[in-house]
């Protein structure tokens, strides 16, 4: 990425929603709402840990993942997740994307430690977005995990009676 | 005063709770550090602390009756008190306490039986004229019994669990094809979390608001009720956001619906706090549901609009005092509503988000009470309910409330976990939440997002991944530091230590 950056003038990043916020270079501390800029901030103190000072108002910011251009943020206790892309990688994208078409991989992982309940789809079983997929027994509640996804069941490592860690993948999903 | 030092037979912010309360009557506390959380913070307010972090089991203390009685033997305890939840609702241990000649701060182990049993709580309501949706008469033993059930009272009914409550063990059938399915599961899942399979079945009131009285009853036969709370809010059948009164009832039906209360109370001679559910449907038709024989998590709004510590008379009772009050003199006196913050993540479904508790702090407005045993550094840890702090606000009428709740939403500070705030902030912009008319489908039918974020918050979490990015990728971007009102914070340092976690 490094050599890309001559010529860099500005970043997008594309919320998994696929809204797109640009960014011109360098990055200013100031964001712009209609005529007005408005100041922004990054801080931390011992109080509060870190947080982003906006409008005279603090709001309490974590960064739950990082990987490459990939970032998950918590913001005000609600996570956002992005892709950082240069003007070069997302037109790169944009060509791959109508070559490929769209064939990607979803994994459905335990969002708490737990202990599996029961696993309700295998390899090769069709699912739709919103449907369950294991249930996982965590502080005395039963929670279905639910495929995120419209698609096709390609792995399943969740099984019955066993105790998962956070970020267990516990199915693979085909995206259909 | 008999009672000079209670056992407090529980945890968190109903162990802090007592507490305060026990100290303003200068009654001597027992708190017992457990290996689950032995920093906690209810431990503070204990005036004696018993140490229990050597017993390594499985099962928390506060459901080991025999331990507890020898607990209190050990530490010279008159009383107990058992909080909610755990053994809260035993009528065995409630019994075992009267039998070591401890103080059970509850009602009577006979009340606790009776009321524990929804199907004896049934036949006692059924006798004393109570209004109830129409069901079964006693238990059903299997499918076929449980359709010629259905088929009389008419779909959809619902099936129940006679040792149960919190909506375990219940099952909504709409029609003949479902029965032979959910029957089994329901009473599978009632063996499973009541160690009963029994289950009944009563007719479904589809969309009703959940009205509950808070009752107080005496050792002399006194009962009075304190007026209502409006529970409606609650997902799968967990209550999330309280409030007293109810904009549904008028003074007529609250004194109807009161009288019932304090009847089916009268019915199993309760004495100390309880509660008596009813369901009211949309022609203001109410059916009792069931009676909770405990202090309940959302007694503070009563506690606000009333002005009785409802705690002070729990022990009061237990000390065999009498009322101090009657019905007449109970007033209602402007709103009140609770908001439970629980660790979840209201993005997956409100899936429990254990977790340490980094940083905290509370609004502390004159309106504001907050009710916590959560401190920072605290863990949300998985062996327990998943509750930060109760906010509970108040103002002169339900829109002042909300106007209030609103404010002090976004003045709670917490870091460590996801909480159930961004649903609460979504709840009170709703329209249908600010008139009154939603029901305990609201949640599942009603509401289409179920967090709210201000139209910038995106923007500011895309500038943030942006400004990672460059960090991490251009390093271009000098740090700016600024020493005026905290340290600026470089995200590649903040990266670096979360992944030292």
């Amino acid at each position: 990425m490094g050599n890309d950056k001559i010529g860099i003038n500005k970043l997008y990043a594309l919320s998994s929603e696929k809204r797109k916020f640009s960014f011109s270079l360098p990055l200013k501390h100031k964001i712009r709402i209609g005529k007005r800029n408005y100041e922004v901030k990054l801080k931390a103190d011992e109080k509060y840990g870190t947080y982003i000072l906006w409008k005279n108002r603090k709001y309490p910011v974590e960064i739950i993942r990082s990987r490459q251009n990939k970032y998950e943020i918590l913001f005000n206790d609600i996570s956002y997740s992005f892709t950082v892309e240069t003007p070069f990688s997302l037109q790169r994208m944009k060509v791959l994307s109508s070559v490929k078409g769209k064939i990607e991989k979803e994994l459905v992982t335990a969002p708490m430690p737990g202990k599996i309940i029961d696993v309700l789809v295998r390899e090769g079983s069709s699912v739709l977005r919103g449907e369950p997929v294991v249930i996982l027994e965590a502080m005395k509640m039963q929670n279905e995990i639910q495929s995120p996804v419209n698609g096709i069941v390609t792995k399943v490592p969740a099984k019955a009676n066993n105790n998962v860690m956070k970020g267990d993948v516990l199915a693979e999903i085909k995206v259909e | 005063m008999k009672i000079k030092k209670i056992l407090i037979a529980n945890r968190g912010e109903i162990a802090v709770r007592i507490m305060k309360t026990a100290r303003l009557m200068k009654v001597e506390t027992v708190a017992i550090k457990t290996s689950f959380e032995p920093g906690a913070m209810y431990l503070s307010y204990a005036d004696h602390i018993y140490d229990n972090t050597e017993e390594g089991t499985d099962i928390p203390v506060f459901l080991d009756i025999e331990k507890l009685i020898l607990i209190a033997g050990r530490t010279g305890a008159d009383a107990v008190h058992p909080g909610y939840g755990f053994l809260a609702e035993n009528a065995y241990f409630a019994q075992k306490c009267i039998d070591n000649n401890i103080i059970f701060i509850g009602p009577s182990p006979d009340a606790l039986y009776k009321m524990g049993n929804k199907t004896i709580a049934r036949r006692i309501a059924l006798r004393g004229c109570i209004p109830m949706a129409l069901g079964s008469e006693g238990n059903i033993s299997d499918e076929e019994e449980a359709i010629a059930v259905a088929e009389k009272i008419g779909y959809p009914v619902i099936i129940k669990a006679a040792s149960g409550g919190g909506g375990r063990g219940m099952r909504i059938i709409r029609k003949a094809e479902e029965m032979e399915r959910l029957f089994s599961i329901a009473s599978k899942e009632a063996e499973k979390a009541f160690n009963d399979p029994s289950v009944f079945i009563e007719k479904y009131i589809e969309n009703p608001k959940h009205i509950e009285f808070q009752i107080l009853g005496d050792t002399h036969g006194n009962i009075i009720h304190l007026g209502e709370r409006e529970c409606s809010i609650q997902r799968k059948h967990q209550k999330l956001l309280e409030e007293a009164p109810s904009c549904a009832l008028d003074d007529k039906l609250r004194h109807e619906m009161g009288r019932m209360a304090v009847k089916i109370a009268k019915a199993v001679n309760y004495y100390s706090a309880g509660t008596v559910e009813f369901l009211l449907d949309s022609d203001k038709k109410f059916y009792f549901m069931e009676m909770n024989t405990r202090i309940q998590v959302e007694h503070p709004v009563t506690e606000l609009i009333t002005g009785i510590d409802l705690i002070e008379q729990q022990i009061r009772i237990a000390n065999g005092e009498k009322l101090k009050f009657r019905q007449e003199d109970i007033r209602l006196e402007g709103w009140a509503i609770e908001c439970r913050i629980n660790a979840e993540d209201v993005q997956s479904g409100f899936a429990p988000d254990p977790g340490k508790i980094e940083s905290l702090s509370m609004p502390s407005d004159p309106f504001v009470r907050i009710d916590t045993g959560i401190q920072p550094g605290s863990a949300i840890v998985a062996s327990f309910d998943s509750m930060i702090a109760k906010l509970i606000v108040k103002g002169k009428d339900r829109k002042e409330a909300i106007k209030n709740c609103k404010k002090a939403l976004d003045k709670v500070w917490i870091k460590g976990t996801k909480t159930t705030l961004p649903f609460f902030r979504m709840l009170v912009r709703n329209l249908k939440f600010q008139d009154g008319t939603f029901t305990t489908a609201f949640i599942e039918k009603d509401l289409e997002k179920y967090y709210y974020n201000s139209e910038y918050e995106e923007m500011l979490a895309a500038w943030l991944a942006t400004k990672l990015f460059i960090e991490e990728n251009l390093k271009e971007d000098s740090i700016n530091v600024d020493f005026e009102n905290g340290k600026e914070m470089s995200p590649w340092l903040l990266n670096k230590r979360m992944n030292q976690f």
